[in-house]
């Protein structure tokens, strides 16, 4: 009381100030800038074509300025971020750039819009990558990149790639027995998302599915369990190295670059890095399809997609910019400066892309044509998460197969249970 | 007279003493107290941020009684236990070694003490690295050192084997905690009183006799002290376990600390994953209560 009187002009100085900030900010920070907002990868060479190609998108639509929203590259920690963005309902990021397992998430939860009422032309996407988008009969996410699981050979030292599973194990006898390779097949075998990718591949090789066409749990069917033990058989039989049980995707790669295994089943991002000058393995490998076994050969479907927050407050123009991203002109200019395979068959026939890809565009058509989605269920990141934890103690000997299966197959039920999720796919 | 003119003073005492704590216990209350109090509540709820049509129910107990049914959360506790006890007395055994023998130094006690401390002073995620990078497969260098030792055995992926991942999963924290211990030890070896030892070998009494019976007893509340830091921090292993196994082979080296995180913030169950972390906190602060008691009688007996 008495130092207001005594010291008047320190305390009205600081009264001005904050008056003078708090218009600033009624003004600044009232209502929201009108923008549009994008949010994905904006890292490296991704980052700068994304970041031109939207900047053209902006000049074409001048109304609405664009504005880029930089995430994690890691896949756990954006998801995270965007579970926490749309839980709490921000009108932004307007569109998202999603992982192909999360489209069901996002679209039971009713955080995207259903893109039905834009009467997008599906005609031209792989039909793997629409049906990874539909969540209850309606569209999503539209397809924008795809990655597949595909099998990397020498060409060094095989004439051709194997058809089956027996004949990928000859071949690595005979290596091996001659010496040129000191390991067989290398694939992502540690617990993680990557080891459910390849069992995948696997099962649909054996004839075998996780869940069935109505969302029921199918996988301790006995093509999964003959599926199941034969890749823990291919592990002691010495085709498969017991050191993938730890492996992620970049050691299998290493083992692969580095000329000690004989295949490799990776992403289509190692062809990229093993055409550069220092890989021992530079023009002595090509790409095929897994093999199979009984069923149909499989790649394993990943890759990303375009959606709308379904509070954005600019969905027409939010589906203008995702119409624009997915057009062929910018899939085309994409591909020549990432190397990353566009989501739309017809580019693959013309020449177009005859220099862009990594690896010859019939072969990767080829193999994009055998992918297929992983379950399409809210509840995936769930799901394989228990898949992981009975397929890892299956190849260490923890449980047997049946066995194995039988109470992964348990636990995914109680989950679909529990979500009120159980045959509720259509 | 005098009493009288005291007791306002000490009143007023009191309240200043109060008034300069609030800030202390404020900052407490929000930081410590808050998110304890909001976990337990949240813990009271079915909450699944991934299933939002569920919304979210309240059922009281009942994330608590589906975490005593859940196989893989027992389990998750065992190992933890397992891994508390293992590694804290092979600390304790090997960090009084340590201590002592930094006791006995007469020269460059300053440079010992430093080289013992580097692995403390690593960062858990690098030493975890290291150790993974020594085991990853059957070409690493302590498979090798095993087929040196054992010829033959060098075809053992370490990591991958349901006991033998614990082996460097023990073996890194033993290495990177150790110094910790020791350092704490010889801090309460430096403050027992010299001539006490000095005084028992005049009477007589061998090495051992006086290690007994003189340093182990005045020991006493620096080990309670370094038992309760490091049981809790053992308790709440997570980022060594985490970069060297991921808690694989299956779930055969996942820790508690683990399974709260994956059902937390990977699945996104907030109700169920909130009973496990205050199951967790419980168990610790139990622990630590206990040790507490166990310092009291011998701080009276002083």
């Amino acid at each position: 009381m008495r130092s207001s009187r005594t010291r008047p002009a320190a305390l009205t100085r600081p009264r001005w100030f904050l008056l003078t900030a708090l218009a600033v900010c009624v003004l600044a920070c009232g209502p929201a800038p009108e923008v549009l907002t994008f949010s994905g990868s904006v890292l490296g060479a991704e980052g700068a074509i994304v970041r031109r190609q939207i900047e053209r998108f902006a000049t074409l639509h001048p109304g609405l300025p664009v504005d880029v929203r930089a995430t994690p590259d890691s896949a756990d920690a954006r998801h995270q971020l965007y579970v926490q963005w749309l839980n709490a309902w921000s009108p932004q990021p307007d569109v998202l750039q999603l992982d192909v397992i999360w489209t069901p998430e996002f679209a039971a939860a009713g955080w995207i819009l259903p893109l039905d009422r834009f009467a997008p032309d599906t005609d031209d996407f792989f039909p793997a990558t629409i049906a990874a988008n539909r969540w209850q009969g309606r569209l999503f996410a539209m397809p924008w990149l795809v990655d597949v699981g595909m099998l990397y050979w020498r060409t060094d030292l095989l004439s051709g790639p194997p058809a089956t599973f027996d004949e990928l194990a000859t071949s690595v006898r005979s290596q091996l027995s001659r010496g040129t390779v000191s390991q067989g097949l290398v694939w992502q075998g540690a617990r993680y998302e990557g080891l459910v990718c390849v069992f995948l591949e696997y099962l649909t090789a054996f004839g075998g599915q996780i869940l069935d066409d109505d969302g029921a749990v199918d996988v301790d069917s006995p093509e999964a369990v003959r599926a199941l033990t034969f890749m823990r058989q291919s592990i002691a039989d010495g085709v498969v190295p017991g050191s993938v049980l730890t492996w992620q995707e970049e050691q299998t790669r290493f083992a692969f670059q580095n000329g000690n295994a004989l295949f490799l089943r990776n992403w289509p991002y190692a062809a990229s890095l093993m055409n550069e000058k220092d890989a021992v393995v530079r023009s002595r490998f090509a790409v095929a399809s897994m093999p199979s076994s009984g069923g149909r050969p499989a790649a394993a479907l990943g890759g990303a997609q375009l959606a709308i927050n379904a509070r954005s407050r600019h969905a027409a123009s939010a589906w203008r910019l995702i119409e624009y991203l997915t057009a062929p002109a910018q899939l085309i200019e994409r591909a020549h400066a990432t190397g990353q395979f566009p989501a739309r068959p017809s580019l693959y026939a013309a020449d177009t892309l005859a220099d862009a890809l990594p690896v010859p565009p019939d072969d990767a058509r080829r193999i994009i044509d055998k992918a297929i989605p992983r379950p399409v269920t809210p509840v995936y990141t769930e799901l394989s998460g228990e898949l992981q934890i009975h397929l890892h103690r299956a190849l260490t000997d923890q449980e047997r197969p049946d066995q194995a299966l039988a109470l992964a197959a348990g636990q995914l039920r109680a989950i679909l249970n529990r979500a009120g999720l159980d045959g509720a796919r259509h | 007279m005098i009493r009288l003119r005291r007791r306002p003073l000490e009143i007023r005492e009191t309240r200043l003493a109060w008034l300069l704590m609030t800030p202390t216990l404020a900052l407490l209350a929000v930081m410590a107290l808050g998110p304890l109090v909001a976990t337990i509540w949240e813990s009271l709820f079915s909450h699944d941020l991934r299933l939002p049509w569920l919304g979210r129910t309240f059922i009281g107990l009942g994330n608590y009684t589906e975490a005593a049914s859940d196989a893989r959360f027992r389990q998750a506790l065992a190992h933890t236990v397992g891994f508390t006890v293992t590694t804290v007395a092979i600390e304790l055994v090997l960090g009084l070694l340590l201590a002592l023998m930094l006791d006995a130094l007469v020269r460059f006690r300053g440079l010992a003490r430093v080289l013992v401390l580097l692995p403390w002073a690593l960062p858990t995620v690098v030493a975890a690295l290291i150790w993974r990078l020594m085991f990853a497969d059957q070409a690493a260098p302590a498979a090798e050192l095993l087929d040196w030792v054992v010829p033959g055995s060098s075809r053992v992926d370490w990591l991958a084997g349901p006991q033998s991942a614990w082996v460097p999963i023990v073996l890194a924290e033993v290495w990177k905690t150790t110094p910790f211990m020791a350092l704490l030890l010889l801090a309460g070896l430096q403050g027992i009183d010299r001539t006490l030892d000095d005084a028992a070998r005049l009477d007589g009494a061998s090495a051992l006799q006086r290690f007994r019976h003189i340093t182990l007893p005045l020991l006493r509340p620096a080990i309670v002290v370094a038992l309760i830091f490091r049981t809790l921090d053992a308790l709440r292993v997570f980022d060594l376990v985490f970069v060297l196994t991921g808690g694989g082979p299956g779930t055969s080296t996942e820790v508690v600390s683990m399974y709260a995180f994956t059902s937390l913030l990977q699945n996104l169950r907030f109700g169920y994953g909130s009973a496990l972390s205050v199951i967790v906190f419980v168990i610790g602060f139990s622990l630590a209560l206990g040790y507490v008691r166990m310092l009291e009688p011998v701080r009276e007996a002083r």
